[in-house]
């Protein structure tokens, strides 16, 4: 507790070497975060695209950047309707970032009569007929203030409000539905489709339909409630290792920076701890001295790089143009991974200087002049 | 708290192959108040330094009390419980105030923090500083920071006090107070006391002289108009330093 409270002191009293340490750090912990939000935050978009039932799964090309840009034969359907222990199989088209004033919302191309969107519950009006209307989710309704008989323009395209639904998935209720022919010509994807949803016949259990699947359709991803698709698509596993690198790299750079610092305020030092040794520290109250500072930096160069991280996923995202499938999330778990990992970075970057300091020959550095 | 014995017995020590201090022989009394004196480069911060722990031998032997000092491998408790060290340079860390520089050798030996503030003010009382306790050193003059110095030397409550050259960059009338302190230390605590030192002045509150000449100790007069201490003379005796006795032996 004193030492604590002493180290604050000498930290307040140099602030401004305390700021630049705490800068290094800082700088290694926001990439993390950054990383972190961002990565996490497109594989949760991802998984969630197609939030189905639990026996349901959605089938995607397995080399596509991500999900959107999947491009799927629509003779697949046929053939997946004809595979053992699948019940039903519907194409879908996804058209990202289409629908008027709501960049993130994402409209769906569907049979009005298939299972997906059987489900559907209607709040108000009922299901689009033809290609001149659109049925609109929840969310998206109450954002863009829509009634049924409004107008929703989709791809340039004025389509009139039909009914508005709920589905309880949130990337559902914040879109749109629309006719299946109609969203494949808006998507220039005629022939074809972005997903095709399936549902398994209740004989049949996940891990059997996955497998399945996979056998006699090696080139599809495989996705849906609980299955483990880490990250979807190139984009997706190429960002997470691109984020594994950099998390490294800065992390290497932060704990330099901390030891550097830690070291040069050390050797500038000297004499203190020196003295701190004439007058009966020991050396691990010494080196505990010098590890209390460098932890205590860490934690407020974590403090700092989170804010710039969390700020930094924002702009990085932006930067991208990626916001409609990323939305960068800070989960309290991040918080407590960036305190953790400062407080490694004051360990490991303040182990060796510490050392150096329990070491120092009082006699030798006091008698200097 | 009653003074050390301190029993010095053929204590040499080199430094880069050089002999600092040659065969050095002394005893000095519980309760005693002496001076070091000799020309700069004779070897006093090296014997203090030998005596207080923060150096080793090279051969000899130092006893303080039944503590051999000269074998200490882990010195530290030896640093914080017996010995009170003040430098030639005062050594107060800047960032502290001079409260906190007092209470320094307190937070290693674990003292209460209620405790330790009291004490440091006692202390600071005591060096008639108390009105300076939040002071940094840096807004202190050379005078006052020599006497917090030597406030922080009495924290550990110490049976031996060192002092290096305490006055070294101080005018006379600092410098007299300064004696005047540690000659009121020693009447307070008992503590016996060893002071390195060029100035004159300080004979009159000691009640012996060990002198010091290219590394050898002898004892002299205290009659301050006997020699001069700085003088580059060879010892009484002259020739080989192995001849003398040991200083009050
Ligand atoms: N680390 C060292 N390496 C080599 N020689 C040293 C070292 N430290 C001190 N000396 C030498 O030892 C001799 C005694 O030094 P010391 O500092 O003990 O003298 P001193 O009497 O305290 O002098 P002053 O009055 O100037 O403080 C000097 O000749 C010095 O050059
Ligand atoms: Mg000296």
């Amino acid at each position: 507790m004193t030492t604590l409270l002493q180290t604050l002191e000498a930290l307040e009293r140099r602030p401004m070497r305390t700021f630049l340490t705490a800068l290094g750090t800082a700088l290694g912990i926001a990439t993390i975060v950054a990383l972190l939000a961002v990565s996490g935050g497109a594989q949760a978009s991802a998984s969630k695209f197609l939030n189905l039932g639990s026996s349901d799964l959605g089938l995607f090309q397995r080399d596509a950047a991500d999900p959107t840009t999947s491009v799927l034969p629509l003779a697949l359907v046929g053939e997946l309707r004809h595979t053992r222990g699948i019940q039903a199989a519907t194409p879908l088209v996804l058209l990202v970032g289409a629908v008027h004033r709501a960049p993130g919302a994402i409209a769906f191309g569907a049979y009005p009569d298939s299972f997906v969107t059987d489900r559907y519950v209607f709040l108000a009006g009922r299901m689009f007929t033809g290609d001149r209307q659109v049925a609109v989710g929840s969310g998206l309704a109450a954002q863009l203030h829509l009634q049924v008989g409004d107008t929703l323009t989709i791809a340039h395209h004025r389509l009139s409000v039909s009914g508005i639904y709920h589905m309880g998935v949130p990337e559902q209720d914040d879109g749109a539905v629309i006719a299946f022919g109609l969203a494949q010509k808006l998507a220039g994807k005629v022939g074809e489709a972005t997903t095709v949803a399936v549902s398994l016949a209740p004989t049949v259990s996940r891990t059997q339909g996955i497998r399945t699947i996979s056998r006699r359709f090696p080139g599809l991803l495989i996705l849906g409630d609980g299955v483990n698709a880490p990250r979807t698509g190139v984009s997706g596993v190429l960002l997470s290792r691109l984020a594994l690198v950099l998390a490294v790299i800065a992390l290497v750079i932060g704990g330099v920076g901390v030891m550097n610092t830690m070291l040069m305020s050390v050797l500038e030092r000297r004499t203190e701890f020196a003295l701190l040794a004439a007058v009966g520290w020991s050396g691990p109250q010494i080196a505990m001295r010098v590890m209390a500072e460098g932890i205590l930096t860490s934690i407020i160069g974590a403090g700092l790089g989170l804010l710039l991280g969390v700020v930094g996923a924002q702009l990085l995202v932006g930067l991208l143009g990626a916001s409609e499938y990323v939305a960068p999330n800070v989960t309290a778990w991040d918080l407590g991974q960036a305190l953790l990992v400062g407080v490694l970075l004051g360990v490991l970057g303040g182990m060796y200087p510490a050392w150096r300091a329990a070491r120092l020959s009082p006699a030798k550095v006091l008698a200097e002049r | 708290m009653p003074g050390s014995k301190v029993e010095v017995e053929k204590l040499t020590r080199a430094l880069d192959g050089k002999v600092v201090l040659r065969d050095v022989s002394f005893l000095i009394e519980p309760g005693e108040l002496v001076a070091l004196t000799g020309p700069s480069g004779s070897g006093k911060t090296t014997l203090l330094q030998l005596l207080g722990g923060l150096d080793r031998p090279t051969s000899g032997r130092i006893m303080v009390d039944d503590i051999a000092v000269h074998a200490l491998r882990h010195p530290t408790r030896y640093r914080r419980e017996v010995v009170g060290f003040v430098f030639q340079l005062h050594h107060l860390l800047p960032a502290l105030s001079a409260q906190e520089n007092v209470e320094l050798p307190m937070v290693a030996a674990h003292v209460p923090r209620r405790e330790r503030h009291e004490r440091a003010r006692e202390l600071l009382d005591e060096v008639g500083l108390l009105s300076r306790a939040a002071s940094l050193p840096s807004s202190l003059s050379g005078g006052e920071r020599q006497r917090i110095a030597i406030a922080r030397a009495l924290a550990g409550q110490p049976r031996l006090i060192l002092a290096d050259e305490p006055t070294g960059s101080l005018d006379a009338l600092a410098t007299e107070r300064i004696w005047e302190l540690l000659a009121s230390v020693r009447q307070r605590h008992g503590s016996t006391i060893l002071i390195a030192s060029h100035d004159r002045g300080l004979l009159q509150h000691v009640e012996r002289n060990l002198a010091i000449r290219e590394g050898v100790v002898f004892e002299q007069g205290l009659d301050a108009n006997q020699s001069d201490p700085d003088a580059e003379t060879p010892p009484p005796s002259g020739g080989d330093p192995h001849d003398h006795a040991p200083a009050n032996a």
